[in-house]
């Protein structure tokens, strides 16, 4: 990262600033919490329209099969996610906390479901940078969670991180193709 | 010698695709004609004595032959039961039907032959308890056939796949993962298994990555999103029969279990993230098993090889482990099956209630077969012999009781899967081993 910091709007600073604004978490006693970044080389509004449809997440995120959304896309909204076989849950109940099309910030809690995920908010942010000379987005997703009883901080920790690698890796190949898709279109 | 075994054996293969319904009427209609042909003399009930009297050293002759592709005439003894065989060989191809015991063990043959054709089988497949279908089977009789100057064998393949993440993975593997082990077993000249499916499996693997980057199946509901199915993968559990041994090869957590001698057998190991070789070789990889409802890699999946699931690698391999067993006389039945069965019901369980089923049904198919043999040896001519053995209602019946104790077998495994509250998909295997020696003691 450091190689491309010259080149990049965002630096180390920058990144902080961002954490520090937008993803407060207060933690109990045995929660646990991390932040994970990832560089996308795709415009933010191409990011941005896969990450707010809070009603389809299963257009990038790679584990999820269904999901049923009853009511409009509002603060409260609440979904219910079916989720792929293979997976140590089956269902999952998650509410829509915020939702801002002008800072690009999304955020849910996990309400129900059957898996060992308890009290899980997670907030996702995306922000433009530039890499190598060419417009992309640096988006940063953190989230808190209790440790279920017969784990600890570090594999609870570990598991979501995992999760969320393979979604925000989607989310970076999803987009980067619908980037080549626009540019390929509005060259014709 | 050579050109005459050759001819005959392109007829025999010619013949056998002319299978049919129409065939099968014709046969049975050829049936019904041959009582009426049947005239008692004199030399038919000598021929009867004959037999009778050398009962057991001809089923010893007969398994010979089938083993050397030779024939014998059971009206001859000799300590030298090799040079016999040939002479004998020689004789009939010679002398062609100027004797009627030459003739008559002709057939015979053919049937241990026909009856080898494929070994008996049945499958039954659930959805169970789970949102979707994602098992798929693969049943591929004859699908690899060897043929030298002497001898012909076949090879028979059985598949089990069980889907995770979607069901399209599991479905190619169906369609594909036959060809490619045909494919690496005709190019192997030295039967290196181990090597075969281990090429196999891997081709599989790098086809399925490929494949979800290109087209995506009609039936998969991964179009509706997007085709991103790196976290789709499947367990594949195959299983190559030939005349001498059983393959086995198993990525993942379906399972295949021989029953020798009423006794269980497996004849794979469960991949899971906690057997300790397992634990190993992710760690040392760099990854991690977390115990989250049961130990997963990652925490994530709870079994530490299969088809796809190309975001777990190297952590999750498609490597197999590949097990080669010789078949004997004590072997009876083989079971492939998906975890959703034996996560609930043990081997010996399952076992014991095969056992049952085709056991049942295998006395009813001997005393058919018995009934059977002295029509078939006062046939005079061996061309109705060989057409009639080859579509008679009699045998196709016999196959179709065999297939159906395979079947309801599996069928049964499946709803005891069910009973005891299996919560996944469960498919279900099961395939005769023992036609071969039945026929032989008939």
């Amino acid at each position: 990262m450091e190689a491309n910091g010259i080149e990049n709007l965002t630096n180390p600073n920058q990144e902080r600033e961002f954490i520090r604004r937008h993803h407060k978490h207060e933690l109990v006693d045995n929660q646990c919490s991390s932040t994970l970044v990832k560089h996308i080389n795709a415009p933010v509004h191409i990011v941005w329209s896969l990450v707010r449809r809070f009603d389809q997440p299963q257009k990038y995120k790679p584990f999820i099969s269904r999901c049923v959304v009853k009511g409009n896309m509002e603060i409260g909204t609440v979904r219910e996610v079916d989720v792929k076989s293979g997976l140590p849950a089956t269902r999952s109940t998650e509410r829509l906390e915020l939702l801002d099309d002008n800072e690009h910030i999304l955020s849910i809690r996990i309400v129900g479901g059957d898996h060992r995920l308890k009290n899980y908010s997670s907030i996702i942010s995306l922000h433009p940078e530039t890499i190598e000379g060419r417009i992309g987005t640096l988006v940063i997703e953190s989230f808190v969670v209790d440790v279920p009883e017969g784990n600890t901080k570090d594999e609870t920790c570990y598991f979501v991180e995992a999760l969320i690698k393979c979604n925000l890796k989607s989310l970076a190949d999803i987009s980067e193709r619908l980037a080549v898709q626009d540019t390929t279109e509005s060259r014709v | 010698m050579a050109d005459i075994c050759y001819e005959d054996e392109t007829s025999a293969c010619e013949s056998r695709p002319l299978w049919s319904s129409r065939k099968w009427r014709i046969g049975v209609q050829r049936f019904r004609m041959s009582p009426s042909e049947m005239n008692p003399t004199a030399s038919t009930t000598e021929e009867e004595d004959k037999s009778e009297g050398i009962y057991n050293k001809r089923n010893k002759q007969e398994e010979y032959d089938f083993m050397n592709c030779a024939s014998s005439s059971p009206s001859q003894s000799s300590p030298e039961e090799e040079s016999v065989s040939l002479e004998d060989s020689d004789v009939s191809i010679s002398d062609g039907n100027s004797s009627v015991n030459d003739v008559a063990v002709i057939p015979s043959k053919k049937t241990v032959k026909e009856t080898d054709l494929r070994p008996r089988y049945g499958v039954a497949s659930v959805c169970g308890r789970r949102r979707d279908m994602e098992d798929a089977v693969a049943l591929h009789p004859s699908f690899v056939r060897k043929q030298t100057e002497f001898s012909r064998t076949r090879w028979h393949y059985f598949g089990v796949y069980d889907g995770h993440g979607c069901s399209h993975v599991a479905a190619r593997c169906k369609e594909r993962l036959h060809e490619l082990v045909q494919e690496e077993a005709l190019s192997d000249k030295k039967e290196e298994w181990k090597k075969m499916m281990e090429r196999s499996f891997t081709r599989m693997d790098k086809e399925v990555v490929r494949w979800g980057e290109t087209v995506m199946s009609a039936n998969c509901r991964c179009e509706l999103q997007t085709p991103d199915c790196d976290a789709v993968g499947s367990t594949a559990v195959v299983s190559v029969i030939t005349p001498e041994k059983i393959i086995v090869a198993n990525c993942g957590d379906s399972r295949a279990v021989l029953c020798r001698n009423g006794k269980a057998v497996p004849l794979s190991t469960d991949h899971k993230p906690d057997r300790p070789d397992e634990l190993d070789r992710i760690q040392e990889a760099g990854g991690r098993v977390i115990y989250w409802d049961g130990a997963r890699v990652l925490g994530v999946l709870a079994m530490s090889r299969a088809i796809g699931d190309n975001y777990l690698k190297p952590y999750v391999t498609s490597e197999p482990e590949v097990t080669v067993t010789d078949r004997t006389e004590e072997d009876e039945f083989l079971i492939l099956a998906t975890d959703g069965l034996w996560d609930v019901v043990t081997n010996e369980a399952a076992c014991t209630m095969v056992r049952m089923c085709l056991n049942r049904k295998s006395g009813r198919g001997r005393r058919r077969g018995e009934t059977q043999t002295p029509g078939r040896r006062s046939e005079e001519e061996g061309k109705e012999e060989e057409e009639k053995v080859v579509g008679s209602r009699k045998n196709g019946k016999r196959g179709e009781i065999t297939d159906k104790a395979c079947t309801e077998a599996s069928v049964l495994l499946t709803k005891l899967a069910l009973a005891k509250h299996s919560s996944d998909n469960v498919s279900v295997v099961v395939i005769d081993l023992r036609r071969r020696r039945k026929r032989h003691v008939a």
